[in-house]
């Protein structure tokens, strides 16, 4: 497994490059609205439009040669010195490092409450089938799918934040983050998100654990006198876990490359989403590519986690020949 | 000047309070490194309420804003909600009240003949950080080596405005600016220039300390001068402006305190309110991207302001916390007509687009589409500037000169020599095939959709032209159909650039388009000449090919340069008498820029540009 591991490990790393280098190559051939604009504007004044682009591209650094530009980034990722945001006129380590807390404070309550909740519905459902629970369940879950984390959002906002004034509208990132104040204000984002993720986990987790709650070692388990919460964790659940890690790394890596947009952009949350998607709009090469390696290297990791964690999971699964 | 005063348009019934942000006052002439604070501008009258005894320093005023700043370092920007940012803690030689009038912050200029111009400092502006006294030396040294350095090395957006064509040499040079004592600088136009004051390159202008730029003026070091400290954190700012820099947390909110040492509160012969200013403790702007939160939080109360679009403005109009703002802006809503070779050829007859003005009824447009919130436009400038004159003016799409019979007549005769004529009511080409038209609008501006579809019906109805609608991104439409160039291999007789890559039957946009509502035209209401390049064979922006009949150009040219006030008024209203006449565009509408203020929030008026003296404003 150690082979196996050192193998992923080296892949990830050519596949970050190759991420790298066609996330740069896009940027570069890609017309740049706010040039656009600084040039109509300045024609349309009575000034030259060129000049106004030579203006735009040297305070950019666009007047030198795409390699130039391209050398001068990769050294710098190696070199951990990633650069200088232009949109945010500060170091792009900085305003990563100072976007992340914002998304893992309200993605580690979500992943958690997801997995616990979605995962202990689910498996109560399958041992419960078609039960008035079992409905119940099912419907939240589809109403969790069908719902859009955006739209969702504002409505709990305009709710709970504005008609009743139980949650505050806007987020203060002034507040301390371990203080009642901090989680009164995360209530709304959590719920949003975990209506969304907790339903994959908890249909999965119950799909999985359908097909052994039948099974003959688990009518031997029984019979053998294991109670039911042996039958249900050691039994059920382990085999069960095997194919449910997939769906827990991808509603992880969702919550961080999809939703944390949504609902940072919906919240006000100053996070990694909101961080990624404005330097995209700005075209702020350097902090479009900084970001780029952070959900690189999560979603590097998460695969990483999956994969070791079937092994562990599942004594079957040896990757020693491969 | 008129006001502008109850912008929910002539057509509106509601008395409003107006107001002006400076940041829209600031894209009115195109400049954007030196706006005011975002969400938060005052009035200008001497108004009961403004110097009522009621003011006093207390609250912290916090406004949304729906983008963050780019930068604080103003010399290195472009956008107007950093202009806003800085502006906060850094005035600027002077402000421009509504009634057109200059009304001096760190100095103010006077001139013999409108050519040279001596600026004087006032002698109580301290810089911070050290840097000891402003005084004229920073501005001629940071002017020469910065503004007008050859090349710009510190991509300075505005560098343009600093040069101008000598007539003795035919080229454009840098205009010539020397240090007269220690508190005094002139400039020295090459020509007369009566509107340079009210001119971006001096309005609002900012300044830098010497001993910063010193940096890196002598190795032009442009990484350095981008990342430096002090210009990025606001350090130097001093007795400067109003408030003194206290955080930015991006994505988040950008928060300045009070400044005690305010150089305004040691003015003598201003209005007595600038005594105390500014009277909030601080201001936070709240960045809040998302428009219903945005609305959320003014509606709860957690903001003190915010801009309102024009179909949510009703519902706020009947909330008790909240006071809705109407005022006017300078943006043009407009049909732009393809005249190049990949348009619609009748399009470049004058008799064919003045037919075509009969069919859109733009009091629907104001009313229904707007809400009410616009005034109907008729020429390049807004009915209230003092440069329109009504008895100039045609009006068009309004009362008796609007409908399917003024329409059809007229275009019938306008195309009587051409291919196309009536099929009953449907305008039909030499095939005898419906005339069908584009017309192109913002995916991302909903409204704009629906002012699209609106003309379609009005054309379809009115004119008998078939008209698809069409959404484009604005990035799309200014790469494909904006941008234009004459076809490899062709050798254009001549070029301006861009936005007019040369005659019009030879250098066309990427791609072939009819009509177009995507972009909105600046009418420049205090410098009305600035927009001669819409006008003009060669003009800078002239993507859509109009060759005016009338010499538009040779009006804007001569009332610029006249000193006599009453002179300058005649000549520019007899251009937008002639610009009504000769219907370049489809002139449709102008719509209000409308703020949602807490009910507390004193200070602002009515006027158009009321932002100049925002350090005023205050909790009741």
């Amino acid at each position: 497994m150690r082979w196996y591991v050192v193998r992923r490990v080296v892949w990830a790393v050519v596949a970050t490059y190759l991420i790298l280098s066609l996330t740069w190559g896009l940027l570069a051939i890609t017309p740049n609205p706010a040039a656009e604009q600084m040039q109509f504007q300045a024609a349309a004044s009575g000034g030259s439009a060129a000049a106004a682009e030579e203006a735009f591209e040297a305070r950019r650094g666009l007047d030198r040669s795409p390699w130039v530009r391209y050398r001068e980034y990769m050294h710098n990722m190696v070199t951990l010195n990633w650069g200088w945001s232009q949109s945010r006129s500060q170091p792009v380590t900085t305003a990563i490092a100072n976007a992340l807390p914002y998304t893992a404070i309200y993605s580690v309550p979500t992943t958690i409450i997801s997995i616990v909740l979605g995962l202990s519905i689910g498996l109560y459902s399958a041992t419960h089938q078609y039960t008035k629970t079992d409905y119940a369940a099912t419907f939240f879950a589809f109403f969790g799918y069908a719902i859009p984390n955006f739209w969702f959002g504002i409505i709990l906002l305009l709710v709970f934040g504005v008609q009743l004034g139980w949650f505050p509208v806007v987020f203060d990132s002034d507040i301390p983050f371990f203080s009642l104040g901090m989680a009164r204000q995360l209530v709304l984002p959590v719920v949003v998100l975990v209506t969304g993720t907790i339903a994959g986990v908890m249909r999965y987790s119950r799909a999985e654990a359908l097909e052994y709650v039948e099974a003959e070692f688990v009518k031997t388990a029984r019979s053998k006198g294991a109670d039911g919460y042996r039958v249900l964790t050691r039994h059920i659940l382990r085999p069960a876990a095997v194919p449910l890690m997939t769906i827990l790394v991808g509603d992880i890596l969702g919550i961080f490359l999809a939703a944390s947009y949504l609902v940072e952009v919906v919240f006000g949350i100053p996070g990694l989403g909101q961080l990624s998607y404005k330097a995209i709009i700005a075209q702020d090469t350097s902090l479009v590519l900084g970001t780029t390696l952070i959900f690189t290297f999560v979603s590097v990791i998460g695969n990483l986690v999956q994969d070791v964690a079937y092994t562990v999971l599942d004594p079957r699964i040896d990757y020693g020949d491969r | 000047m008129a006001s502008g005063n109850d912008r929910r348009g002539t057509l509106g019934t509601a008395e409003r309070r107006g107001r002006r942000g400076r940041r829209d006052v600031l894209k009115l002439l195109g400049a954007t490194g030196v706006a005011g604070f975002a969400g938060c501008s005052g009035n200008g009258s001497d108004t009961t309420n403004t110097e009522g005894t009621d003011r006093s320093v207390g609250g912290r005023y916090v406004s949304a804003s729906s983008v963050d700043a780019q930068s604080l370092n103003w010399l290195t920007i472009a956008d107007a909600t950093s202009g806003s940012f800085v502006t906060a803690t850094l005035d600027g030689i002077w402000a421009i009240k509504p009634n057109r009038e200059i009304f001096p912050l760190w100095g103010d200029y006077s001139t013999d003949d409108g050519r040279v111009y001596e600026i004087e400092l006032r002698d109580n502006l301290e810089w911070g950080a050290g840097y000891g006294r402003m005084t004229a030396e920073d501005w001629v040294y940071m002017i020469k080596n910065v503004f007008q350095a050859q090349p710009n090395w510190s991509g300075y957006p505005n560098a343009g405005d600093w040069f101008r064509v000598n007539p003795e040499s035919g080229q454009r040079e840098p205009v010539p600016v020397e240090r007269t004592g220690e508190l005094t600088f002139e400039i020295r136009l090459f020509e007369v220039d009566p509107s340079l004051p009210f001119k971006p390159m001096l309005w609002r202008q900012q300044c830098i300390p010497k001993g910063i730029l010193e940096k890196y003026v002598p190795n032009q070091d442009t990484k350095g001068l981008k990342q430096d400290e002090e210009l990025n954190t606001l350090a130097y700012t001093g007795n400067l402006g109003p408030y003194t820099y206290e955080s930015w947390e991006r994505s988040a909110r950008y928060t300045v305190t009070r400044n005690d040492d305010y150089y305004l509160q040691d003015v003598e012969g201003i209005p007595e309110r600038f005594a105390e200013a500014p009277y909030f403790e601080g201001e936070t702007t709240r960045i809040i991207s998302e428009e219903s939160t945005r609305l959320g939080a003014l509606e709860s109360g957690e903001v003190d302001s915010a801009g309102i679009p024009p179909d949510k403005a009703t519902r706020f109009e009947n909330l008790s916390n909240v006071t809705v703002n109407v005022t006017p802006q300078p943006y043009l809503r407009l049909i732009v007509y393809n005249m190049r070779a990949n348009g619609w050829k009748p399009f470049r007859s004058k008799a064919v687009r003045r037919a075509l003005a009969f069919a859109v009824n733009k009091e629907t447009v104001v009313e229904n589409v707007l809400r009410g919130y616009a005034d109907v436009a008729q020429t390049m400038q807004p009915r209230w500037s003092d440069w329109y004159d009504d008895s100039r003016v045609e009006a068009f799409g309004v009362g008796d000169r609007y409908g399917p019979e003024p329409t059809r007549s007229r275009l019938e005769s306008a195309l009587s020599d051409t291919e196309y004529a009536y099929d009953g009511e449907t305008l039909v080409d030499g095939s005898g095939e419906q005339v069908t038209l584009s017309i192109y609008y913002d995916s991302g501006q909903p409204t704009e959709g629906t002012v699209a579809e609106y003309i379609a019906q009005e054309f379809g109805e009115n004119a008998g032209i078939d008209v698809q609608p069409e959404a484009v991104s604005s990035s799309t439409f200014q790469n494909n159909y904006v941008q234009t160039s004459a076809p490899e291999g062709a050798d254009p007789e001549w070029t301006a650039g861009v936005f007019n890559g040369g005659p019009r039957d030879v250098a066309t946009s990427a791609e072939p388009w009819d009509m177009s509502i995507n972009l909105q035209f600046n009418t420049y209401p205090f410098t009305p000449a600035s927009s001669k390049g819409f006008f003009e064979k060669r003009g800078g922006i002239n993507f859509y090919g109009y060759y005016p009949e009338a010499n538009i150009s040779e009006l804007y040219e001569r009332a610029s340069a006249t000193t006599d006030e009453e002179r300058r008024r005649e000549l520019f209203g007899e251009a937008f008498g002639v610009i009504s006449e000769e219907q370049p565009f489809g002139f449709l509408a102008l719509p209000s820029s409308i703020t949602g203020y807490a009910s507390d929030v004193r200070g602002y008026d009515e006027e158009f540009n009321t932002g100049w003296d925002s350090q005023t404003w205050y909790f009741a």
